[in-house]
């Protein structure tokens, strides 16, 4: 699973947002280093869609623009948690192997 | 000031790199977003914002529209591109063997002139290497065409099986002294790789290529 697409789906996790909600959730939760253009994430989410781990829940009209909210689909918890794990196993090793069993120093 | 819809309109224009399904799906959030985030006074596009946009719609209009979890439709598509490779192969061994096959040639038949290998070139290498090329495109085309969800490759492939079998029937059974070895073994490749191509098409559900519908 490629970042943007795991962030994607951790921003997804806790509840329902719309796009400019998920860009800013992305680069809060990547502590600024991943930052969502328009393109990138319609893109991401399209395929998302598609494979079944985001669905449309709720549509708005604010200021006569359209605003549709996605959340995670039963499936999309399933994988986004099977790829957290996955990343928390490889990270555990990675601090194993390096002496910092703990994780890194703060 | 700058006009707001002067900035809209920009964005309109750069958004038509996008599937128009894909525009009248996401158009006006996009929009909405793009417009919103504009910094005071921005009169037209960024640079990096046009770039997005352009890259984004390349990825969605080359990228497969069926979901992941279609394992044939995947399975299809990698065969569609081992036939592109084999095929490209293929054209680079017809044209590498051929003094390969012209001193064989002259081993079979002494007496074969000039005149006769260049007539040999124009009625069978040649040929053989445009089809070769037209063949790559048209496993290029086939792969494409499977990950959007098209019915016409479950046509087209056995077609195409079906030509290049009796290609090859015909290779070994009437033309082995003028065929390569190297040629036949990418022929008989390239047809296994179709068989198992026109099987997993046909093994692929219907492809759901649409949206679902907002609850």
């Amino acid at each position: 699973m490629q970042e943007a697409t795991f962030l994607i789906l951790t921003a997804l996790a806790s509840g329902s947002q719309h796009g400019y909600g998920i860009i800013s959730d992305v680069e809060a939760i990547s502590n600024g280093r991943v930052r969502l253009r328009a393109g990138t994430l319609y893109s991401a989410l399209e395929r998302l869609r598609v494979d079944g781990l985001v669905r449309v829940d709720r549509e708005e009209v604010v200021e006569s623009r359209l605003r549709r909210y996605y959340r995670l689909t039963a499936e999309g918890k399933r994988q986004l948690a099977a790829e957290a794990s996955r990343l928390q196993a490889d990270a555990a090793t990675a601090f194993d192997r390096l002496g910092l069993a703990g994780g890194p120093a703060r | 000031m700058s006009d707001p819809g002067v900035l809209e309109r920009g964005y309109r224009r750069w958004l038509r790199w996008y599937p128009r399904s894909f525009r009248a799906e996401y158009e006006a959030e996009i929009l909405a977003l793009l417009t919103d985030g504009a910094m005071a006074g921005q009169g037209r596009p960024a640079p990096r914002e046009c770039l997005d946009l352009v890259l984004s719609a390349l990825r969605v209009r080359l990228r497969p529209r069926v979901a992941r979890s279609e394992r044939s439709v995947f399975a299809a598509i990698r065969a569609m591109w081992i036939g592109t490779a084999v095929e490209l192969v293929t054209v680079v061994t017809l044209v590498a063997t051929m003094s390969a096959v012209r001193a064989h040639t002259l081993d079979q038949d002494p007496g074969f002139t000039a005149h006769q290998w260049h007539a040999t070139v124009s009625a069978r290498f040649e040929p053989n290497v445009i089809g070769g090329l037209v063949a790559i495109g048209f496993w290029i085309c086939m792969a494409w065409s499977i990950g959007r969800g098209h019915r016409w490759p479950k046509v087209a492939l056995p077609m195409f099986f079906a030509l290049n079998l009796f290609g090859l029937l015909d290779g070994v059974l009437h033309d082995a002294a003028a065929t390569s070895r190297p040629d036949l073994a990418a022929a008989f490749v390239l047809c296994l790789v179709e068989l198992v191509g026109v099987v997993l098409v046909f093994r692929a559900k219907a492809a759901t290529c649409g949206y679902p519908p907002l609850p």
